[in-house]
């Protein structure tokens, strides 16, 4: 496919490197050479300098007949304004980044398909939402649902006194001969590893496990985890995310939000009636602990500073807060959660890069997902009748490495892969790899 | 430093080459040559070794390199390469002396084409193929050629595809590297399949047309005559090989602008005009000057011009006429055209027309500067303003190579090379052009250079193919160190 990616913030880098190693054409348009030539070095891509919204820079781009044009800069105003002009260039379809949850709303949709804007993507949202996520399944660091919630696939972090620490794979599963469940990745020291039988869990890997949901309780006991209901929360930051976060869950849970705008503090106030509003500085221990920070379950830290919010989550961490998340935009630090005892960390831009590759995957493949922070990507396949993978046993395969086949849901069944499982036409299947072997995980799975 | 992968690439580039010696060998069959089995022998040994380094390092292969590793590659694999490129050379005999084999081939992969046979026509004509070969190889790049055929270079590629190619700014055709290197190749070899068959129209056979198309196109310069194209003594072949010269020396991604239908960005380019006009002047005064003062009939005279001045400046090397006779200032001017080149993004060697202009225009815009001490005056070239690092670089770069070519001088001189024959020696090895003046001159060869002047020689013609840079790093400590 022949891409354009305007704009190479952080959403737009990562991207453009993503999708130039799916075998993507990809053309970066960006009025910043710097921004070019340091993506340069690191992607095979073409880069143009210029606006985005100059119609001769798109033009140049090649924007007629480009499969899809995806504006991203950090500014909304340019990216409706790029997605506008393309579109009308001649692109096929069109993403913009924008700031403004109005613009997601089902009716105003079809407005903007007719001004030439196919897909929306609002970063802030879909933090929150991953936010939420996380606090209801309290002791995962990671979750990603395939055919409602029937397989998961869910990352833990290991503690030195988890049951399995120091056993291999083949040992756990001899213990617990249950076909439930499956590990499909490891992160540790900063590698992925698609695991074998030989492997050992070590303290502070963080293991992917897909799992029937039946057997979820099953994974968090090995991992010596426990759901726990959670009541109080505690967020810093009440910007954009801070306050989506908020409305979603105030019903359900005290919610307490800090934010060290006075102004800010007392427009929170106003919109969010269920949640108490404290005006403050996060860093500030006195503060927290006047503020019952003993008694919160989760600390949510979502200032706009990367360095703020991983400072007062490891502080709440160290005053003795089950669960901490913090918002870290700055790409570089995200392989550093494990090292310094974060729980779960998200990235907007991430999210958001994900989100628009899942958008553009959604052809081909049912779902698609990646782990954050990790290099490891799942993929949902519907199995086609004559395509090579169902042709033998998973372990027959000519299977490539780095790539396992994690769980098949087939009507009603959900299935978790072994060597000797045959997947049959029809079967959805999820498959955990590497980011290189997405496309030769997909030539198995292509129908005749 | 990833080790494994530079090995890797090295042993396929090995291979590559082994394969690339058997081409040979349908000419040595068919002209009932006796040089076969050397050049199989050749072949196999080169393709084997190859091969057994591309197999050994294949198991668990870290494929991230980064800037260091692509130096590496290429530097080490241009050497290595050439050192088993002098194998067809030994074996058969005709060329006993390691220091010979080596220049020769050298010669050969830069598209230099300095020679130091006496009589060419003795060699068999697989082993003369492969000489041609070496031409054709190095001229769009071996390093370019993998990167088009191995699929799994991906970045790396990039990187590879900076350190080989020659110019300041390398322009991509296409996203993708991998593609871009197909493409460069295939306009490569569209040219030389269309000069060989005009070359045949004007009487040449197959194996002289390929051998002198490979020669042309990579701006070489190896002939299969003694006298090159002298010896044709035909018009219409030496104004094909002027076009051809030519077109080899002009930036091949504006070839293929034009070739998907703007034909009128070969005028827009501010490069190619500068290339022509200063081709245009040159040819209009010599061939004027000729006419009045040697007598000789002015279409004569325009056609030796155009072919001496296009040969040189885009530094093909090929010769029809002493251009040292036409009158006292000429080996002045010759001089100062080895110096010079063509375009970037061309198999031309040489400092390149680009970076004079870019260095002449920040010169004149100095001027300026100092009346307006505050104002932002920028170089311009085709429109676009050129990044002040660009510049910096090219100062260096102009600077290194005028050190590079006064050191090659003073050496060769102290080996006995008269001033004259040491000077353009060392420019026309430095910017892969071939012959140089006086002793080295059209119509005279390097044999005459004592085996230690070979050597130096041969250093700066790998040194002038990969543009100084990519080499030299290697010899600075902190490409070393962690």
């Amino acid at each position: 496919m022949r891409i354009i990616v305007a704009g190479l913030g952080d959403v737009g880098h990562q991207l453009a490197k993503k999708l130039s190693n799916e075998k993507n054409d990809i053309i970066a348009i960006d009025i910043d050479e710097n921004k070019l030539s340091r993506l340069l070095d690191s992607a095979d891509i073409l880069t143009l300098h210029g606006s985005s919204t100059s119609i001769k820079t798109l033009q140049k781009a090649q924007v007629d007949g480009a499969d899809l044009l995806v504006s991203v800069t950090s500014s909304e105003e340019v990216n409706i304004m790029t997605c506008i002009i393309g579109k009308k260039l001649g692109a096929k379809k069109t993403i913009a980044r924008i700031a403004n949850e109005e613009y997601l709303e089902p009716d105003n949709q079809e407005y903007f398909a007719k001004i030439g804007i196919d897909f929306m993507i609002y970063p802030e949202d879909l933090a929150a939402k991953e936010i939420v996520n996380l606090i209801n399944r309290t002791a995962a660091t990671d979750i990603v649902e395939f055919q409602k919630g029937k397989i998961s696939v869910i990352g833990l972090r290991l503690d030195k006194n988890a049951p399995i620490i120091q056993k291999s794979i083949s040992e756990v599963s001899k213990l617990n001969p249950s076909t439930d469940f499956r590990v499909v990745a490891i992160y540790r020291a900063f590698r992925t590893i698609i695991p074998k039988g030989n492997d050992k869990f070590l303290p502070n890997d963080q293991v992917f496990v897909i799992s029937k949901s039946e057997a979820i309780e099953q994974v968090l006991k090995l991992a010596g985890k426990k759901d726990i209901k959670f009541n109080n929360i505690m967020i810093l930051g009440g910007g954009k995310i801070g306050r989506k976060v908020a409305s979603l869950i105030s019903n359900k849970m005290n919610v307490k939000i800090i934010d060290s705008n006075q102004h800010k503090a007392e427009e929170l106030a106003e919109s969010l009636p269920q949640t108490l509003v404290i005006q403050g500085d996060g860093r500030d221990i006195d503060l927290l602990a006047q503020e019952g920070i003993i008694d919160v379950d989760a600390y949510i830290a979502v200032t706009e500073d990367a360095e703020t919010n991983i400072i007062s989550c490891l502080l709440a961490k160290h005053l003795g807060v089950k669960k901490t998340i913090a918002l870290v935009d700055k790409v570089e630090y995200v392989p550093l959660t494990q090292t310094i005892g974060l729980d779960s960390l998200i990235n907007k831009k991430l999210i958001a890069a994900n989100n628009i590759s899942r958008y553009i995957k959604r052809g081909e493949l049912l779902s698609y997902a990646s782990l954050e922070g990790i290099d490891a990507e799942v993929l949902e396949f519907k199995a086609h009748f004559g395509s090579d993978i169902t042709k033998d046993l998973i372990k027959d395969l000519d299977f490539p490495k780095g790539a396992i086949v994690g769980g098949i849901v087939r009507g009603d069944e959900s299935i978790i892969a072994t060597g000797n499982t045959q997947i049959k036409p029809g079967d959805r299947v999820v498959v955990i790899c590497l980011p290189d072997k997405v496309s030769e995980v997909e030539k198995l799975f292509k129908q005749l | 430093m990833n080790y494994k992968f530079v090995f890797h690439i090295i042993g396929f580039l090995l291979a590559l080459t082994g394969l690339l010696m058997f081409s040979g060998i349908p000419f040595s069959i068919y002209y009932n040559d006796n040089d076969v089995i050397d050049i199989l022998i050749s072949g196999l040994i080169t393709a084997f070794t190859g091969f057994l380094i591309w197999s050994f390092t294949h198991k668990n292969l870290d494929m991230e390199i980064g800037k260091r590793e692509s130096y590496l590659i290429v530097t080490v694999g241009w050497f290595i390469v050439s050192l088993f490129g002098t194998l067809p050379f030994l074996i058969s005999g005709y060329l006993p002396s390691f220091t010979d084999a080596f220049f020769e081939t050298v010669s050969g992969f830069t598209t230099t084409g300095a020679t130091i046979i006496n009589d060419i026509e003795a060699l068999p004509h697989g082993l003369m193929f492969w000489r041609s070969m070496t031409h054709w190889i190095g001229g769009m790049g071996i390093i370019l050629l993998s990167i088009a055929i191995l699929p799994l270079l991906g970045i790396g590629g990039m990187q590879l595809f900076q350190a080989e190619v020659a110019g300041p700014v390398k322009d991509k055709l296409h996203p993708r590297v991998q593609e871009t290197a197909k493409r460069l190749w295939a306009i490569y070899v569209l040219f030389t399949l269309a000069e060989t068959f005009l070359l045949m129209l004007g009487g040449m056979s197959l194996f002289d047309a390929l051998c002198h198309s490979f020669g042309t196109l990579a701006t070489g310069g190896f002939s299969t005559k003694n006298q090159s194209i002298a010896f044709y003594n035909s018009p219409y072949i030496e104004y094909i090989i002027i076009i051809f010269m030519f077109i080899a020396g002009t930036n091949f991604s504006l070839h293929y602008q034009v070739l998907k239908g703007y034909i009128l960005n070969y005028f827009k380019d501010s490069e190619f005009k500068f290339y022509s006009v200063l081709i245009i002047i040159l040819v209009l005064f010599t061939s004027i000057y000729l006419t009045l003062n040697n007598n000789i009939n002015f279409e004569t005279s325009f056609r030796q011009s155009a072919f001496s001045y296009i040969s040189i400046l885009s530094s093909t090397g090929f010769t029809t006429v002493d251009y040292q006779q036409w009158g006292p200032f000429f080996t002045e001017i010759f001089l100062i055209l080895l110096l010079i080149g063509a375009c970037a993004g061309s198999t031309s060697g040489g400092v390149k027309i680009v970076r004079y202009e870019i260095l002449l225009k920040n010169s004149l815009l100095e001027l300026k500067r100092l009346i307006h001490p505050n104002a932002i005056i920028p170089v311009r070239q085709n429109g676009k303003s050129i990044q002040e690092e660009i510049i910096a670089k090219i100062s260096g770069f102009v600077l290194l190579y005028l050190i590079i070519f006064g050191l090659g001088s003073i050496c060769l001189n102290i080996l006995g090379l008269d001033s004259t024959s040491a000077m353009g020696a060392a420019a026309a090895c430095l910017a892969n052009i071939g012959p140089g003046l006086n002793s080295t001159g059209p119509v005279s060869n390097y044999s005459s250079v004592p085996d230690l002047g070979k050597w130096i020689l041969s250093f700066i013609m790998i040194l002038g193919r990969l543009e100084i840079f990519s080499i030299l790093i290697l010899f600075s400590p902190s490409f070393w160190k962690r």
